[in-house]
């Protein structure tokens, strides 16, 4: 509350895609580049972290960082770029090909061969604005602990960031998303959703049995 | 209008978790209540439409001059602009074009996917609460249409409830089957919650991330699939129609990047644009993401397709007044539905939390118009959601079970384990749309409209948990019946039927300044603005 008063005096200079801006105190990094009226931020949507649209590169002096912009304030001297968005998935598979959970393990190592060369160079950490132990996940999934190396990655907003940052381009969110997705696909068959399904079907069946026998 | 009411600072240095609180005063009339304070019934608000399918129908004022308005496209501009041949477009990227772009595609048509922002930019993926299926033995269908129907004041279509409620548990199953997770009890079941105007517990859920987790299984399903292509920051400006202007047989896209234009020809056009929150409504702040700008219903009027309630908004209760950089944003109704209270600046609870949420709207409305509200300065007022005394009940609850709470007040200053959150009404869903049947198809031949866009489910008032139901009910009931169309007919496309609805206009007298939609709200737009 006090920074929104003061923000109608001080400002706070910074500059984002090169451009150099003046911004009100307290405001996220989004709110300064639409106040600047600066162009091509489209990059943006839910603005409460979690669509993961918004990312940028955040320099501070020599520390470079990346982060999201909407969950990000003003700093004087901030340098930000707004990243284009990731390029095209390079790992390919599709869930409804799973029928058998025996294999899953050959599979996942099909999918991603790249998820047990890990160099733990923490790369994937220090990118997630999510605070999210990627390289754990990561190593987890190789393991073939699928189940929990999903819970790792339950807060991922899919920013991807960490795909970018990891040398050995092993695309540790789209790791983390594949163990969620199989855990669910393979282990998920709760017995009131199950009890529900068939009384709908034999209800169904009843009632079309019960339409031929009356006409 | 000046707020009366406590100050913050005052009001923060009364609050005690534990004190007495008295018991609720007896409930007044919600009729009345609703008529005097929701938002719906502000004087002026509402407007009557002078061309298109609904003349002479109500609309509130702020829609009804982006549909009765000119549009970016005309005929010249049609000419050497590149064309693209697919068999079904579907226009924005939420879950309702998801789960219809992949049931097309599943179905074997070649799907492109056009969205405006980012895949996944929605609404979809701020969901928090959850999603309603009938699935525990005490509830049924039944309850759960008379429940949708109750909820909507009666307003709604009993086929398309039905069919909705119906799908329900298969809808749960799809969406497992892709790979999204629930919550569970200890015994392997999914976990429910009872949602507010209820009468079973019904809400299924994934902490207060089920529409990330939703959102992150589509928009992966998506991206693999062989079938569809997506193109992003590709908003369409307009849609294309035969040489009557009487179907729908394409659109027109624009590409946020570098304003270029482009044509796509399909059979069908499937229209899940999703909701109209960036509009700010009567001056509201909003839940919705970004994109929330009621293109599709623009799109689809101008086309000549039909719409609903138009008059009928959803404010929803608990949207934050304060940290200012999430103004709007807000608290899910789980927290609600857990047990925390809403208080006023006295301190008193004045409604029942769990009442449809027009009703809490409007009594919290009241409240801060008659003075018990807490005000920041003239324009920032709200009550209290007391969530420290959850906290206090159950401790390690708001960690456990809304960690996306805890995630975005974090680093804002506000804790809501020691501090109640300040809480407003925030424009949040859009209760009609697209008049649809039970395949998701428009009054105009070859164009759908599902999800958010489309009208008749909610009746005049949406109850928790049903949209990310209707999203993938009838995304999916879309998605088949588009790829069933076989007429190419003669590949002309025009925008015929833009030149009827300018001669309405003319007739009418309505000035044609203004071009819509609006695809970006003017604070986000930069200068040069994107068209
Ligand atoms: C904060 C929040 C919480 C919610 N919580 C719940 C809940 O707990 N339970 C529940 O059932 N419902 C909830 N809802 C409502 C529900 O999430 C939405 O109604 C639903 O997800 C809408 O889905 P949709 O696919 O129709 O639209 P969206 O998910 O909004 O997707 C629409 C897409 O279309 C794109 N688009 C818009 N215009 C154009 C254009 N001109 N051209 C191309 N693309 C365009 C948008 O960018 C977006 O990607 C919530 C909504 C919000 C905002
Ligand atoms: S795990 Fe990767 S994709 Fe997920 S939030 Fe972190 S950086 Fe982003
Ligand atoms: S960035 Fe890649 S290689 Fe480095 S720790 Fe993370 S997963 Fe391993
Ligand atoms: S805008 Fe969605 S994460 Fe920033």
């Amino acid at each position: 509350m006090a920074a929104d008063q003061k923000g109608d005096h001080e400002r706070v200079p910074l500059t984002i895609n090169g451009q150099a801006i003046d911004a009100k105190v307290g405001v996220t990094l989004v709110e300064a580049a639409w106040d600047a009226r600066l162009p091509g931020i489209t990059g943006v949507g839910c603005l409460e972290g979690v669509c993961g649209s918004c990312r940028v590169m955040l320099r501070r002096g020599k520390e470079i960082t990346l982060g999201l912009a909407c969950q990000t304030f003003v700093e004087t001297g901030l340098e930000v770029i707004f990243l284009p968005p990731s390029s095209a998935p390079r790992h390919h598979y599709s869930i409804s090909d799973f029928r058998d959970s025996w294999d899953i393990h050959a599979r996942f190592h099909a999918i991603f061969p790249e998820a047990s060369r890990c160099r733990h160079c923490h790369g994937c950490v220090t990118s997630c604005p999510k605070k999210i132990a990627v390289e754990d996940g990561v190593a987890l999934a190789a393991a073939g602990r699928y189940r929990e190396a999903g819970e790792v990655f339950l807060e991922c907003v899919m920013c991807e960031l960490c795909d970018g940052a990891c040398p050995e381009l092993i695309a540790p969110a789209h790791v983390g998303l594949f163990c969620r997705r199989v855990t669910a696909h393979f282990h998920l068959r709760p017995p009131n959703l199950v009890t529900r399904l068939e009384e709908l079907r034999r209800k169904r069946l009843a009632g079309s049995k019960g339409e031929s026998e009356r006409e | 209008m000046t707020v009366g009411g406590v100050p913050l600072a005052a009001a923060l240095a009364e609050y005690r978790p534990d004190a007495e609180i008295g018991p609720l005063p007896t409930p007044v009339d919600s009729d009345a209540l609703l008529s005097t304070y929701h938002p719906d019934y502000l004087r002026g608000s509402v407007v009557t439409l002078a061309v298109g399918a609904n003349a002479g129908g109500s609309c509130q004022r702020d829609l009804a001059e982006l549909l009765q308005a000119e549009a970016f496209i005309d005929e010249a501009d049609l000419a050497g602009i590149p064309v693209t041949d697919v068999d079904v477009l579907v226009v924005g990227g939420g879950g309702a074009g998801c789960a219809a772009a992949l049931t097309a595609a599943e179905a074997g048509a070649r799907v492109l996917l056009a969205t405006k922002l980012r895949l996944g930019d929605s609404n979809t993926v701020m969901a928090e609460g959850g999603i309603q299926a009938a699935i525990e033995p005490e509830d049924s269908i039944q309850k759960h249409i008379q429940d949708t129907l109750r909820g909507g004041h009666h307003a709604g279509d009993p086929e398309l409830v039905a069919r909705m409620a119906e799908d329900g548990p298969d809808v749960l199953r799809w969406l497992i089957d892709l790979g999204m997770q629930f919550e569970l009890t200890p015994n392997g079941d999914l976990r429910t919650r009872r949602g507010g105007g209820t009468s079973a517990s019904r809400l299924v859920f994934c902490r207060d991330y089920t529409g990330l987790e939703m959102m992150r299984v589509l928009r992966e399903s998506v991206t693999l699939h062989h079938n569809i292509e997506v193109w992003e920051q590709s908003p369409a400006v307009e849609l294309l129609s035969n040489e009557c202007g009487l179907a729908c047989v394409g659109a027109v896209l624009a590409s946020l990047v570098d304003g270029g234009l482009r044509i796509v020809r399909t059979r069908s056009v499937v229209l899940a644009t999703g909701g109209l929150g960036r509009l700010h409504l009567n001056g509201f702040a909003t839940s919705n993401h970004l994109g929330a700008t009621g293109d599709g219903l623009v799109l689809a009027y101008r086309i000549g397709a039909r719409l609903c309630e138009l008059d009928s908004f959803q404010y929803h209760p608990t949207g934050l007044v304060f940290p200012s950089h999430l103004a709007g944003k807000l608290v899910t109704e789980g927290v609600r539905a857990a047990g925390a209270l809403l208080l006023n600046g006295l301190g008193s609870r004045f409604v029942d939390e769990l009442q449809p949420r027009d009703v809490v709207c409007a009594a919290i409305l009241r409240e801060c118009q008659e003075g018990r509200g807490i005000h920041i300065d003239d324009r920032r007022v709200g009550v209290w959601l007391d969530t420290p005394r959850l906290e206090q009940a159950e401790p390690g609850l708001l960690e456990r079970q809304f960690p996306n709470l805890m995630s975005r007040t974090r680093g804002s200053g506000v804790d809501p384990r020691v501090q109640p959150l300040l809480v407003h009404p925030t424009l949040h869903y859009q209760n009609g749309g697209v008049v649809i049947d039970l395949d998701g198809a428009s009054s105009v031949p070859g164009l759908f409209a599902v999800g958010e866009v489309a009208g008749g489910i909610h009746g005049r008032n949406r109850i928790m948990g049903n949209a990310l139901l209707e999203i993938i009910s009838f995304g999916r009931r879309a998605g088949r019946a588009a790829t069933t169309t076989h007429d190419r007919g003669p590949k002309k496309v025009t925008v015929e039927h833009l030149n009827h609805m300018r001669r309405a206009l003319t007739l009418a007298g309505l000035p044609m300044t203004r071009r819509t939609p609006m695809i970006l709200p003017a604070y986000a737009r930069g200068t040069p603005c994107t068209r």
